[in-house]
């Protein structure tokens, strides 16, 4: 039944020029297969990464304590202006040789190319959660942290439950396209043979000479997964929706 | 002193307790070991090369997006369905693109060479990564485009044209000023976003500085050095778009509108 609506579409796909023949071949599918699926655990661990740090980043910016925002706002700075294919070669190439050193030798050294590159573009995308979210926590109303200080709220409590909330509403457009930067810039991890899917489809396309083929896949695949990410960050949005509160 | 030598100036001054950092860490490094000074030294000039790749194919990327976006901007705006459908899908589908992917699809699905006139014209890989780059320049324009446009309220048309201005001029005085207001951080932004990205030029070959640096890390063979020379690139980025994105931000608030 697969089989047969595979052939169908293969068959019609080659009346337009296009060469999907090597859905035929079993080892190249699994290959592929399993690179999408990189691509997606790549995705569901760096997000929740990003949006910690982001929360962390965010709340040390406004912490008000220099020895505390001011490394955090250089990191920010940094990160925000500075390649992150080259922030991962950094990483890989600088970072990860001092480790396998300090830990002696490679062979001991548990940090695997797939851990560089989900810390590196989380991170990375961390550094513009933290910058929504700094813009959304300076935006909540002075009285009402002034009332919570009043009722004997710490600073920590005040960011728990009166400013981060409001900033996270406020913010979560930014947060949601940042979201899907962070899924685009995964594709840098086939620069340090981390097998995602744009990994895979090199390897695919060197031995078929189907580029075309592949890239409108991909495309396609990137555009699912945005678009699943935006259809959530609409429903957070209305969730999270108070009424009578502005945006 | 101009007007637009204003924000420039302010840039510079926020920028330069950074720019001192980098220099003085640099300087500190240097005297810790004279031998990785004079390597670096050695290649810098290869590594500068590389550089100006990268400035060349951000400059030309965004020329061409900028062509690119602006009409399909308009297009977005049109009334009609058949001209508006297709700018729309080509926003969302390369706006969602790793640029990347888009690179390595340049760089594979054109020839290496083309006819032109019977001549073999030589169609290089920095080229291809232009127009990979020019591409998803063009959506992002053509979104900053049509909000810039979409930002003028409509009854400023009416209010000019009772005021006796035609539309021509209305476009000119009124309209573009302030959409050109609108428009410009973002469009900064994006150029800023547009550099970074020249980096992943490097894995499809292209000489720029990230290559530069690959180059020179293999044929020094040290860690001090490898280490060294990615830090100048981090830092030649830096010092590329720190300055321009201070510049926006100065800017954002100065057109914020009031």
């Amino acid at each position: 039944m697969i089989d047969e609506a595979l052939q169908r579409f293969i068959a019609l796909a080659g009346r337009v020029g296009l060469h999907y023949d090597f859905l035929l071949s079993g080892s190249e599918v699994r290959q592929w297969a399993a690179g999408m699926g990189t691509t997606l655990l790549l995705v569901v661990l760096a997000i929740p990464l990003s949006l910690a740090a982001g929360i962390a980043f965010a709340a040390a910016l406004t912490s008000g304590r220099p020895w505390l925002a001011l490394p955090v706002r250089a990191y920010v700075e940094l990160t925000r202006n500075t390649p992150t294919l080259v922030q991962l070669m950094f990483a890989f190439f600088a970072l990860n040789m001092l480790l396998s050193r300090a830990l002696g030798g490679a062979a001991h050294n548990p940090f695997t190319p797939f851990f560089w590159v989900v810390a590196v573009t989380g991170l990375h995308i961390a550094a513009f959660h933290a910058e929504a979210l700094r813009g959304g926590i300076e935006a909540v109303p002075a009285p009402l942290v002034e009332a919570a200080q009043a009722t004997g709220f710490s600073a920590f409590e005040i960011l728990r439950f009166v400013t981060l909330p409001l900033a996270l509403r406020t913010a979560l457009p930014a947060l949601m396209n940042n979201l899907v930067n962070l899924v685009k810039l995964t594709t840098i991890g086939s620069a340090i043979a981390v097998g995602e899917v744009t990994y895979a489809s090199i390897m695919i396309w060197t031995q078929r000479d189907n580029v075309l083929e592949l890239m409108i896949v991909i495309l396609l695949f990137f555009g699912l997964i945005n678009l699943t990410v935006s259809r959530i960050g609409h429903f957070v949005e209305r969730r999270l929706a108070i009424p009578g509160y502005g945006v | 002193m101009s007007a637009a030598a204003l924000p420039a100036r302010g840039a510079l001054r926020a920028a330069w307790p950074w720019l001192a950092l980098a220099a003085g860490s640099g300087l500190f490094w240097s005297f810790l070991d004279a031998r990785l000074t004079r390597d670096l030294l050695d290649w810098l000039p290869y590594l500068a090369s590389g550089f100006v790749m990268n400035v060349l194919i951000s400059v030309l990327a965004m020329a061409l997006g900028t062509l690119g976006g602006v009409v399909l901007g308009a297009m977005e705006l049109s009334n009609a369905r058949v001209v508006r459908a297709p700018a729309v899908a080509y926003v969302q589908l390369f706006r969602n693109a790793p640029h990347l992917v888009l690179i390595f699809a340049t760089t594979y699905i054109f020839p290496f060479e083309i006819v032109v006139a019977g001549s073999y014209l030589p169609f290089p890989d920095w080229l291809k990564a232009v127009l990979g780059l020019a591409v998803p320049a063009c959506a992002y324009v053509a979104e900053i485009v049509r909000g810039a446009i979409l930002s003028v309220p409509t009854s400023q048309w009416d209010a000019a044209r009772g005021s006796g201005l035609s539309r021509g001029q209305t476009l000119r005085w009124i309209i573009l000023p302030q959409c050109l207001r609108r428009a410009l951080p973002p469009w900064m932004n994006l150029y800023a976003s547009i550099t970074m990205s020249t980096a992943l030029a490097s894995l499809v070959g292209v000489h720029e500085l990230l290559h530069a640096a690959t180059d020179a890390s293999t044929a020094v063979r040290r860690d001090d050095f490898t280490i060294a020379v990615y830090l100048t690139v981090l830092a030649a980025f830096f010092l590329f778009c720190f300055p321009i994105s201070r510049l926006t931000r100065r800017l954002e608030r100065r057109f914020a509108p009031r």
